[in-house]
């Protein structure tokens, strides 16, 4: 499992990606972490397959005691069908997730951990000193969808938004927008329902200031690409299978 | 026997239980109705079948205890799969904390995962005796319904000769004691079928 620390300030922001040993019949996916003095945060879990890879890794930076939070955006078994394993292995967590979705999350296993449900309108997760921001993102492509935006680390944690479908193996960050392009197009298309949920995001998303989006399949976005992206999506008809 | 086809074993052998216990619940009632009929008959025939009136109020205590006593293993056949859903997730578990131990070799905190090793581990051979306990829970509690219906078949011999004294209602009787013949042989078929079941889990355990 590939480790790329995104932020390193008074915590650290981590991602990990890339596993060269996930079966190849699995969409590649993108977890992060948020790593205090005493606590971790990690964002989009992953599904099954990857739990133990995960956890190996995140156990470079983090006793299992001090992983404190995991934060599900949505219901998606690449997002957190690892639950059930997740709440044997940690003694005292909370899982911050949709409350639209409680009931159908806990199919996978949810006895140990607290499920913390986010209202529609998001909130705040309080990690030490970090502040971080659950953003609404709901049918993007979930019904009830959130992303975590950082105002000290500027980053947009964007779930599904930004994603690409991708080789094996692929760069961690877009170093050609224009190239990068199509590798997003079906994916936002197509799992995208609604173009007034993607406007209502994008007037969100403007007034937030991003120094990297990053998404929870694909590449990471940085500086004025974070832009690029926003004017791309805004321009592109969403919900195309009907 | 692997891993996965254990644990798929597991789960169609305690679902064929509900299965075939639906089945017997459904003879049970049939029974039921079969007491019903034949105590109408027997009214209807008086002093002809006399000796059948009291019969058919067997053939009905016999019904209700069978249906109370499918209800409750049935119950209990619920908790077993809910059990064995608990224990395919400890087991998996467990498999999903030795890759961690492995892949995180050298990792500052790898040691910290090794209390919740330990828990699962216990946990998993909780829910493994746990199991056990109430797989034999379950198969005594079998073992007691075949007991209304080996009565069942004896009540059947009987009413067969009581039918023989009631004159024209000789058929309409005899065939209830057909029926209730039948139905005692369809619910220890369906029973020992649980049993055998059960048991292969008990030995593959």
């Amino acid at each position: 499992m590939k480790m790329t620390k995104l932020y390193d300030g008074s915590y650290q922001w981590i991602m990990y990606g890339r596993d060269k040993n996930k079966p190849s019949n699995i969409i590649d996916t993108n977890q992060y972490i948020i790593r205090t003095a005493k606590r971790c945060l990690v964002l989009d879990p992953g599904g099954i397959e990857l739990f133990a890879p995960m956890l190996a890794a995140v156990l470079h930076h983090a006793p299992v005691e001090e992983i404190t939070d995991l934060f599900a955006s949505h219901q998606d078994p690449d997002i957190i069908s690892s639950l059930g394993l997740w709440d044997q292995a940690l003694p005292h967590a909370k899982l911050h997730a949709p409350a639209l979705w409680e009931g159908f999350l806990r199919h996978f296993g949810c006895e140990t951990i607290e499920y913390v449900g986010i209202p529609d309108n998001g909130g705040v997760i309080q990690l030490d000193g970090a502040d971080l921001k659950i953003i609404p993102a709901h049918y993007l492509h979930s019904s009830a969808n959130f992303h975590i935006y950082d105002p000290k680390a500027k980053i947009l944690m964007s779930g599904d938004v930004g994603a690409a479908l991708e080789e094996d193996g692929a760069p961690i960050f877009v170093d050609d927008f224009n190239a990068h392009v199509e590798k997003m197009r079906f994916f936002h298309q197509r799992w995208m329902p609604s173009n007034q949920a993607k406007r209502d995001w994008i007037d969100r998303v403007r007034k937030l200031d991003i120094d990297i989006m990053a998404p929870q399949h694909g590449r990471i976005f940085r500086g004025d690409d974070v832009n690029r992206f926003l004017d791309w999506f805004e321009s592109l008809q969403v919900g195309i299978a009907v | 026997m692997n891993k996965p086809n254990h644990a798929k074993s597991k789960f169609v052998a305690v679902a064929s239980i509900a299965a075939e216990l639906s089945a017997v619940m459904h003879v049970a009632k049939e029974i039921s109705l079969a007491a019903a009929n034949a105590k109408a008959i027997a009214f209807r025939a008086g002093e002809k079948a006399k000796g059948f009136q009291p019969i058919t109020d067997f053939i009905n205590e016999l019904a209700k205890e069978t249906i109370e006593l499918v209800n409750d293993i049935n119950e209990h056949a619920l908790l077993l799969y809910q059990m064995t859903v608990d224990e395919h997730r400890m087991t998996d578990a467990c498999h999903s904390f030795e890759k961690v131990v492995i892949l995180a070799e050298g990792a500052p905190y790898a040691s910290s995962l090794d209390k919740s090793v330990e828990l699962a581990q216990q946990r998993m051979q909780f829910c493994r005796t746990q199991f056990r306990i109430h797989v034999n829970q379950l198969l005594d509690q079998l073992e007691g319904v075949m007991h209304p219906a080996r009565a069942a078949r004896v009540i059947a011999a009987n009413s067969r000769i009581e039918a023989s004294q009631a004159g024209e209602y000789l058929q309409s009787l005899q065939a209830v004691a057909e029926s209730v013949d039948n139905a005692a042989q369809v619910i220890h078929d369906n029973v020992q079928r649980c049993r055998s079941a059960l048991s292969i889990l008990n030995v593959t355990e």
